[in-house]
């Protein structure tokens, strides 16, 4: 486990620096701009205002200096100020992040059930009729990309049923007479969001599940457990599901990295307050700080997932322990050759 | 468990989540009367444009309308022209180079403070040591230039200049003044976001503004000096969809595109108003990387073979009108009328392509942005071939293209951008022999006749003179072509007339929302 987290760690500082790098090695600047699109006005800066403002914020200064302005700033705990957005960074991002994570983590949620029960189903129905409609079902829904399914959605459920508010996370101006009333307020504008980014995720999980348990079906202790002639229903849940969950607990993880991606997306379309509308208005502008620290939490985000799905994976399956301990052991690492 | 468990868990599990959706469908909407005594609010469509002071709205976008309804400025605009705003009255004596501002009377700013003169010349003192987010030309702080800023008598404030400009009453003007008793010991402006930092004298007080949602919500200033504001509480909200969220009642204003215009015409609830033509797209050339460009003909034969009007059509959806080779938009209030149209006329161009005394190049690279300006760059691309010119399309995303702009490092370059109707200075710091950057200028284009009368215009104070010099630079303009004006943009706006009916335009600016004159009594 310590070799684990010194990976992490080493991973943590490339991370930072490629942070600090990238924004400034995108072709562009954050106080050029000549023109606009889509009917926008714009300042456009001479020449005068280009240099305030560069050295007003210090990008005058050498870039190793400002690294180690930035790294400084950062063990206080100080992601800097927003070039473009007059605001500290660590307040935009913090007042962004719930929203993000509301829309994440419901998502995952919903698509992990909708992927597990209906996995399931197809796994233990495989080959009849009803299991390959439902995977073509599946395929098909998990190759639309999620902003088109958010404009459908959008359309039907919002606009034409009227069932859903077209846009935002909240009712605007509002004030609520209980706390339940503004979770309810909540909820409703966060339902079309997270419906969008479920559906885009719930094709992957229904597919490994129905692999994984196809696989898990065929195994030998499976035939043993029928022999034993234990209940059909301790044989599926306890004995073939569990064991074909494995897979999942490290494909949610690794899935962080796309999630994030959808909801950058999806937040986009229903204009929804989260931090990959933000992501998305920092590249469109070079914010240098902004983007640094939106990249960091993300990062950090992803980094926790796995260090998590590590951690749960030796709770799940006993194996993965006694293997580590193997590969910790000297003997093994000399074997290895590294 | 029953064999089909899974999916009947899974289908009660997504009517439940349908049934979140518990707001009712909203029927149709019909005409909301007032009660006497209600408070008019109006909802626009909102966004976040930044804690709107001065110094912390964002450069892109209507933050600078929004720090307008807050703050005045000495001078306004109107349909017509620039009009008296704080200052009630001014004057301009030793040919143009001393201004004298006369404050109104018994101004005040939000927290009951009166406004001075002395707040006048702190403002501009104070820009000139922290530039405001939008300032046309910080050339006009400078102190070779400004000479002096002193307020004469509590409500007199005189301008010295080093020499005239045409053009420092609306840039100085147009300038927010700031109240001195909460700026003078403000270091860093643009991280001052505390509720104090939002005093101005202005028609409207923000009362509840979200960075995160994207929205503001401004309530009328009940003791305005000037008009008083029409619209009690004014609020911005995020919108997925203009159209929608017009339909759905909770917007009261939005754009809307050509091919939806037919849902709103026959409805006496709406009032359809287009924009002027403020907002548009040009092409320019690289006259210092490729020499052949500095043949003017060679840019007439690109302008003949280029069909606008089929622009028009089939990129803006009609919603728009061609550009004029003059360079100022048709729209504009000194737009010249009497300048060759260079109607679509490939033949012509082939035939000047094939007589030129440096030919042109087989092929070039147009640089574009993203969206409409690629499928605007794939009709060039069609309509060139015609002329026996073959173009390829690079698109890029706007900070790129900006940032190849500057390094010269473009073949033909198509860029879009707003203010077409403000002050036709802007032809002399784009095509004068004088601004040679990137950044203003064009680099590789000199026409010594246009660079004198620029320069001759800019310093007449003579208004009627002054037209009269811009209607011929236009003419210069349109015979030279340094830069080609594709199409500009109408935008057709429909806002609920049962609700609100004041929007107007300004003389030199296309959005109606934008300016503070919309929501005050006329």
């Amino acid at each position: 486990m310590k070799s684990r987290l010194l990976e992490y760690l080493i991973t943590f500082i490339v991370i930072i620096t490629i942070n600090f790098a990238l924004p400034r090695i995108m072709p562009g600047d954050p106080f050029l701009q000549l023109y606009s699109a889509g009917g926008e006005t714009t300042v456009s800066y001479t020449e005068e205002q280009k240099e305030y403002f560069i050295s007003y914020y210090g990008l005058d200064r050498p870039a190793g200096i400002q690294y180690f302005s930035y790294l400084g700033g950062l063990l206080k705990g100080d992601l800097g100020f927003s070039y473009y957005f007059k605001d500290s960074v660590a307040s935009m991002i913090f007042r962004r992040l719930p929203w993000t994570l509301l829309l994440i983590t419901a998502a995952t949620g919903l698509s992990l059930v909708t992927g597990v029960l209906l996995g399931s189903f197809a796994a233990w129905r495989r080959g009849q009729r009803s299991e390959q409609a439902l995977y073509l079902f599946m395929v098909t829904i998990s190759e639309i990309p999620a902003f088109l399914v958010g404009l459908v959605l959008l359309v039907l459920l919002a606009a034409g049923a009227g069932l859903f508010p077209l846009a935002g996370a909240i009712t605007h101006f509002s004030r609520f007479n209980t706390t339940w009333a503004q979770i309810l307020d909540i909820l409703h504008h966060a339902a079309l969001p997270v419906l969008t980014l479920a559906v885009a995720r719930a094709g992957g999980f229904f597919l490994l599940v129905r692999n994984s348990l196809g696989t898990v079906l065929t195994r030998d202790y499976m035939r043993t457990a029928r022999a034993k002639g234990l209940p059909e229903k301790r044989i599926r849940y306890r004995h073939a599901l569990r064991n074909a969950l494995l897979p999942l607990v490290t494909r949610t993880a690794m899935q962080m990295g796309a999630i994030v991606g959808g909801a950058v997306l999806v937040e986009n379309v229903f204009a929804y307050p989260g931090l990959g509308r933000l992501m998305y208005e920092a590249v469109f502008v070079r914010d240098y700080p902004l983007l640094q620290g939106i990249f960091l939490v993300l990062a950090v985000a992803v980094l926790a997932a796995n260090l998590l799905a590590d951690i749960l994976y030796r709770k799940l399956d006993p194996r993965i322990v006694s293997a580590f301990k193997a590969a910790d052991s000297p003997a093994v690492k000399n074997r290895s050759g590294n | 468990m029953n064999r089909y468990t899974p999916v009947w868990l899974f289908i009660v599990f997504l009517i439940f989540f349908l049934l979140c959706g518990c707001a009712e469908a909203p029927g149709e909407i019909e005409s909301e009367m007032r009660e006497e005594g209600e408070l008019l609010t109006v909802r626009l469509p909102g966004g976040d444009w930044g804690f709107p002071t001065p110094f912390a709205h964002y450069a892109r976008g209507p933050g600078v309308s929004h720090m307008r309804y807050i703050f005045d400025s000495l001078l306004e605009k109107d349909e017509n022209g620039l009009i008296p705003w704080l200052a009630e009255d001014y004057e301009i004596l030793d040919e143009g180079t001393r201004y004298l501002f006369y404050l109104q009377p018994d101004v005040h700013w939000h927290d009951g403070t009166a406004l001075t003169a002395d707040d006048v010349t702190f403002s501009f003192n104070y820009y000139r040591e922290h530039l405001p987010v939008w300032i046309d030309d910080p050339l006009i702080l400078s102190d070779d230039y400004l000479l002096s800023v002193e307020s004469k008598a509590e409500s007199t404030v005189e301008f010295v200049l080093a020499a005239p400009n045409a053009t420092f009453l609306e840039k100085a003007g147009r300038l927010p003044i700031i109240p001195a008793h909460i700026w003078s010991e403000i270091e860093r402006p643009d991280e001052f976001n505390d509720p104090e930092a939002l005093t101005g004298s202005g028609p409207y007080i923000l009362n509840n503004y979200s960075k995160e949602h994207g929205t503001y919500r401004y309530a009328a200033n009940q003791q305005y000096w000037g008009p008083q504001p029409r619209i009690d509480i004014l609020e911005f909200i995020p919108v997925s969809d203009e159209v929608l969220t017009l339909e759905n009642g909770d917007i009261h204003f939005a754009r809307v595109p050509a091919d939806l215009l037919e849902r709103f015409t026959d409805n006496p609830l709406y009032e359809i108003m287009e924009q002027p033509a403020f907002w548009g797209y040009r092409i320019r050339f690289n006259m210092v990387g490729l020499p052949e460009f500095q043949q003017k003909e060679l840019r007439q034969a690109f302008a003949l073979a280029i069909n606008r009007e089929e622009l028009v059509e089939k990129i803006a959806r009609g919603q728009g009108i061609p550009g004029s080779m003059g360079m100022l938009s048709p729209d504009h209030r000194w737009f010249n009328h009497n300048l060759p149209a260079y109607e679509y006329d490939s033949g012509k161009a082939t035939e000047i392509l094939s007589s030129l005394e440096t030919p042109a190049r087989e092929s070039y690279e147009l640089l574009v942005g993203e969206d409409a300006e690629v499928r605007i760059g794939e009709l060039l691309k069609e309509q060139l071939a015609r002329a026996g010119i073959n173009l390829t399309v690079a698109p890029a995303d706007l900070k790129t293209r900006d940032s190849r702009i500057i390094e010269g490092n473009y073949e033909l370059v198509l860029v879009g951008h707003g203010l077409w109707g403000t002050d036709p200075d802007y032809l002399r710091q784009r095509y004068s022999e004088e601004t040679e950057d990137w950044l203003n200028g064009t680099p590789g284009y000199n026409n010594s006749a246009f660079s004198k009368l620029a320069e001759k215009q800019v310093r007449e104070m003579d208004e009627e003179k002054r037209r009269e010099i811009i209607m011929e630079m236009q003419e210069i303009l349109a015979d030279d072509v340094p830069d080609i004006p594709l199409y500009l943009r109408v935008t057709v706006n429909i806002y609920r007339r049962d609700i609100y009916d004041g929007w107007i335009h300004i003389y030199d600016h296309h959005e109606p929302t934008h300016n503070k004159l919309s929501y005050l009594e006329r």
